[in-house]
This record gives structure tokens, C-alpha cells and sequence, in this order.
């Protein structure tokens, strides 16, 4: 039975098994990275979208009486941004930016106080908030576990000084 | 993502001045050390360099990031980063 106790040849049996596992975390931990650095994008593009829509303000109110009351059209210029910083990053999406921005729920609270429905949040300030869901191509996970799009679902909400 | 953060945030910054100006690379220098990326090795580029009021503006940003496996190979990975605002100055 010295054969059993022979270990010739176990590292290449070892090395056959374990490499492809190393491999297979390997490119799970490179999908996951993009996806976060994806993930920060969109929620970047978000922020940035509601901020330039709230620094849109209605002059002729500020004017008059030196409130701040959101732009009349709060709700194109959000979702035009949202469009405009998606598109910066096409690659990494599965839809077209136009697309995922007009399926956007875009909301502007021209008022305080004012409750939002689908967060639950009050706003003290006028308010432009944006939730969208965010088709991501993640290839690896398709490769692994048949998931090549990952949602991600983003939430932003900007309101005046 | 840290190169991505501060283009945001020279974006704004970009749509408050109405343009490029020597503030905004300044303050694009700040957030760039403060990353911990050298900015004499990153293009900035501002389009365009004068934007009216409620025009868009995009800042974007390029770098060559190292990477290396010692004694196997050295390379660089191009990092890029752009974001869109809105001027802000009514001229």
C-alpha cells in the first residue's frame, strides 16, 4: 500500500483543481469592482442631475419676493441631466441613457413642507428628487450565475440653500 | 473613484464659475492630491471653456493609473472621467 502514501503528482491534481476556482474569484471580484465603480456613476449622475435642476430657481419669484421656488420646468431639466450624465457612461449600461432617464420617477416638491410618497421623507425646502432603476452589463456574473444585467436602483434628492 | 468624485464636483464648480478658469484648476488640483493623484499627471479638459446661463458644461479628466507585478510587467491603465452641469452665470 506504499501508493498510497506516494504524493507524486498531487500538486498538478491540486493545481488543476484550485486554479480554475482562483480564477473563477478572481474574475467575480474584477465584476464586482466594476460594478461598484458603475454603481458610484450612477448615483453620481443622479446627484448631479437633481443639483442643476434645484440651482435652475425661478427668478421672477426670487425677484419678487426672495424665495426660492423651484423652476417650472424642474422636472425636464432633472431628467435632461440624468440623460446627459448617463450618457457619459453608455458602456457599462444595458439600455440607451435617454431611455433609462425618461423610465426615471422624477419629482419636483415646488413647496414646503412637502411629503414624498415613495421615499416617505419629508422636505423642509423645495425639493427635486429622482428614483431610477439602472440596467448594468455585468458579463461576468452572466458567465457564472446567468445574471448579465444587474439593476441598480438610485435615489437622489437635492434641494436649495 | 476618487478621480470620478472630484470631476463632479469640478463640474459644478465649473457651472458656478460659468467656464474654466484658474480657480477651477486650482480647486481641481486640490481634490486631486487630496485623492492621492498626482495632478501634473492628469489632462483636464473644459468644454466649453466659456458657458453661458443654463448652457451645459463638461469637465473631464484623464489619467494613466500604474499598475505592476514586479519583475513580470509594468503598464498603465487609462482612467477617465467626465460629468455634465449647467452654467450658472447670467452674463
Amino acid at each position: 500500500m506504499s501508493w498510497i502514501r506516494d504524493d507524486r503528482g498531487s500538486v498538478m491534481v491540486l493545481t488543476l483543481v484550485v486554479a480554475p476556482l482562483l480564477l473563477v474569484a478572481l474574475a467575480g471580484v474584477l465584476q464586482l469592482g466594476a460594478l461598484r465603480v458603475a454603481a458610484a456613476r450612477v448615483r453620481a449622475a443622479a446627484d448631479l442631475a437633481t443639483l442643476v435642476a434645484v440651482n435652475d430657481q425661478d427668478d421672477a419669484e426670487l425677484a419678487r419676493s426672495g424665495a426660492l421656488r423651484l423652476s417650472a420646468d424642474a422636472i425636464d431639466v432633472a431628467r435632461e441631466y440624468f440623460a446627459r450624465e448617463l450618457e457619459l457612461s453608455s458602456p457599462l449600461l444595458d439600455r440607451a441613457a435617454d431611455e433609462i432617464a425618461a423610465g426615471a420617477d422624477v419629482a419636483a416638491y415646488a413647496s414646503a413642507p412637502a411629503y414624498d410618497t415613495l421615499t416617505g421623507s419629508r422636505y423642509d425646502r423645495p425639493t427635486v428628487r429622482i428614483a431610477a432603476d439602472v440596467p448594468v452589463r455585468t458579463p461576468v456574473f452572466g458567465a457564472l450565475v446567468l445574471r448579465p444585467v444587474t439593476v441598480l436602483h438610485v435615489v437622489a434628492v437635492s434641494s436649495p440653500r | 473613484m476618487a478621480q470620478d468624485a472630484a470631476t463632479v464636483q469640478a463640474a459644478r464648480y465649473a457651472g458656478e464659475l460659468g467656464g474654466d478658469a484658474p480657480e477651477l484648476r486650482r480647486f481641481l488640483a486640490d481634490e486631486l492630491r487630496a485623492a492621492g493623484i498626482d495632478p501634473a499627471r492628469v489632462i483636464v479638459d473644459v468644454a466649453p471653456s466659456r458657458v453661458g446661463w443654463r448652457e451645459p458644461i463638461r469637465v473631464s479628466v484623464s489619467s494613466a493609473y500604474p499598475v505592476s507585478i514586479p519583475f513580470l510587467f509594468a503598464t498603465t491603465v487609462p482612467l477617465r472621467s467626465s460629468a455634465i452641469s449647467r452654467g450658472e452665470v447670467n452674463r
